[in-house]
């Protein structure tokens, strides 16, 4: 599969993406997360699609680069007046006090920059196996992030596009008998 | 049939009692059963001969032999019936020798009219019955009750017991209501000159002391025999030993297990780990008959009643003029001062049925009742207040829970884009 072959599915949905995107303007802590994950997938793109291979031991570090990423990112930001990155992560249609997002945000971030440490030394002392079943027990702080997601953003999601159909279709149902019985 | 006559092994010569013999054709009549195969007699319409299969070893076909003369040396006395019904089998009790090449090979027997009888398993089942031109009812099936605890008793009398008493071996005459008992070469003899043991059995019809193991008292498996078979003929074909388990974990899933714990959950008391099936009528039997059948069941054994104990409580019922059967107000027979069994096993089915429609009918609405719903919910429609007052908590909770975005939906899939593309890097990286 040509590179151009994996790359199109991408930039046609982030394609979509930017085509629907808010008209509002994004908080800092948005940009700093899209820049982020910018830089960071461009890791994937290199390594797989680009040079088919990873320099070795570089997987043993992924995933402590990952963590201490987005601890950076988010113990750093709040001071600087860049909002709560916690916030675009967790979703912001929770309705919490300030100080709320704030202890959240340095919980996640407190929570990556142990999460990272973790792997580390986990990658040195253990045995691989040991540390690649630690790396994914690791994986249910990512479940569970995407299951709030899933409960309180992609379902309300979900209805709102489940009741504009229902509409459509009951217009186009009324429209298609009266055209039919008149 | 020319075929058969020209097979020499078709040909066998009949001992009667009193040693009279004489020669005859046999024609295969395609039953065959484990023991031996049934042929037609030419020239004696009145009889069968079953001969036993080819595979069996000499020393078993002496025993045959021997069991078999002695049967015919010592016919036990039936149950009296009149004389318009002579023609009436109540046993295939053997009445002649068969011998081929001087060689035992098997016996004749009285011919069952199959054409007039059905099977008592087809007695357990009311469709089937009426399928069969046997239209059921308890007047009928305690004639029938009666009729086959008096041919046991008869048996038992003279210390001959059947012990593989299954409703199989079981005909029944549609009109007359006799029974005519089959396999009755397999029967276990015990008198004082002579002795054959019956190591057939059927589990479902194995008294609980003879589960795995030898019958060791073949009257007691017989009287436990006719109480299972005289339960399920007035339980509309419920075993005793079916029921609904408390405990899933410890409930045999075979009857024979069942009987071997004594889950019996039809008893006047309650059995504590196992419920009555729903559709069982029971309760509409007349208390002697329940007390009857918690001793045959309930009890381990010792105070099980012998059939004599079932011919006496069944006489009564039996009779039309004991008035202890009588008409319902829909006319089905049901035992005098009970409620009737018919109605009641109607009145269950027909519950069953309603509650089943209208579970399917709820389900094959659900969809349209939504839609209904949430049309009138997003145009404020509803008629009723509750549904109305419903609909508006419902809404302030998802306000509550999660308020609308305030952006467009457009705008918030295009961020959940975004979010799952960074979802997957991030998997990436740290997998």
């Amino acid at each position: 599969m040509s590179a151009l072959a994996a790359l199109l599915p991408w930039v046609l949905v982030l394609g979509i993406a930017w085509r629907w995107r808010p008209p509002q303007a994004a908080t800092p802590s948005a940009w700093v997360l899209l820049i982020a994950f910018g830089v960071l997938g461009a890791g994937p793109l290199w390594f797989h699609v680009l040079a088919h291979s990873e320099p070795p031991g570089f997987d043993l570090w992924k995933p402590t680069v990952a963590y201490w990423t987005l601890a950076a990112i988010m113990l750093i930001v709040p001071p600087l007046g860049g909002g709560y990155p916690a916030k675009i992560i967790l979703g912001n249609y929770f309705v919490l006090a300030n100080r709320e997002w704030r202890w959240i945000n340095r919980g996640f971030g407190l929570f990556c920059i142990l999460l990272g440490g973790l792997n580390l030394a986990a990658a040195s002392q253990a045995s691989y196996k040991e540390w690649e079943g630690f790396k994914w027990s690791c994986m249910v702080f990512l479940l569970t992030v995407v299951l709030f997601r899933m409960m309180f953003v992609w379902l309300p999601i979900l209805a709102e596009v489940s009741i504009q159909l229902y509409r459509r279709a009951t217009a186009t149902y009324r429209y298609l008998s009266n055209r039919f019985s008149s | 049939m020319p075929s058969a006559e020209r097979k020499p092994d078709h040909i066998a010569q009949l001992v009667w009692p009193g040693q009279r013999s004489e020669l005859v054709t046999l024609a295969a009549t395609g039953k065959s059963g484990g023991a031996g195969e049934i042929f037609s007699i030419e020239g004696m319409p009145g009889f069968v001969a079953k001969i036993y299969h080819a595979t069996t070893s000499q020393a078993v076909l002496a025993k045959y032999r021997h069991k078999i003369q002695w049967m015919m040396d010592h016919k036990p006395a039936l149950p009296q019936i009149p004389a318009e019904y002579h023609d009436i089998v109540q046993l295939a009790w053997p009445e002649a020798l068969i011998l081929r090449r001087s060689r035992f090979a098997g016996f004749a027997m009285r011919k069952i009219t199959f054409e007039r009888t059905l099977e008592l398993d087809y007695l357990l089942n009311r469709r089937q019955a009426a399928q069969e031109g046997f239209d059921a009812d308890y007047g009928k099936l305690l004639t029938v009750c009666f009729n086959l605890a008096s041919v046991i008793q008869c048996l038992h009398e003279k210390h001959i017991a059947i012990v593989d008493l299954k409703p199989m071996n079981v005909k029944v005459h549609k009109a007359e209501l006799y029974v005519s008992i089959l396999d009755c070469d397999g029967f276990h003899i015990a008198t004082e000159e002579f002795r054959h043991d019956a190591p057939q059995v059927t589990p479902e019809y194995v008294a609980p002391e003879f589960q795995d193991k030898v019958v060791m008292h073949p009257e007691a498996q017989d009287s436990f025999a006719l109480a299972t078979i005289i339960f399920r003929l007035l339980n509309y074909g419920i075993h005793p030993f079916t029921g609904v388990a408390s405990d899933h974990g410890k409930y045999p899933l075979e009857l024979a297990g069942r009987i071997k714990q004594g889950l019996y959950p039809y008893g006047k008391v309650a059995h504590k780990s196992v419920r009555k099936v729903p559709a069982s009528v029971h309760e509409a039997f007349p208390d002697d008959l329940r007390q009857l059948f918690d001793r045959a069941f309930a009890s381990s054994g010792h105070s099980r009643p012998s059939v004599r104990e079932w011919v006496d409580a069944l006489t009564i019922y039996a009779s039309k003029r004991s008035g202890q059967i009588s008409p319902c107000e829909k006319g089905h027979l049901r035992f005098s001062d009970r409620p009737c069994p018919t109605c009641l096993r109607e009145a269950l089915i027909a519950g069953a049925e309603v509650r089943r429609r209208s579970f399917v009918a709820r389900v094959q609405a659900a969809p349209a009742r939504t839609l209904k719903y949430v049309r009138r919910s997003l145009r404020q429609t509803h008629s009723s207040p509750f549904q109305a007052a419903l609909a508006q908590a419902q809404l302030f909770t998802l306000r509550q829970l999660a308020p609308p975005p305030p952006i467009s939906t457009r705008n918030a899939i295009a961020l959940e884009i975004l979010w799952i593309v960074g979802l997957l890097i991030a998997f990436w990286w740290a997998g």
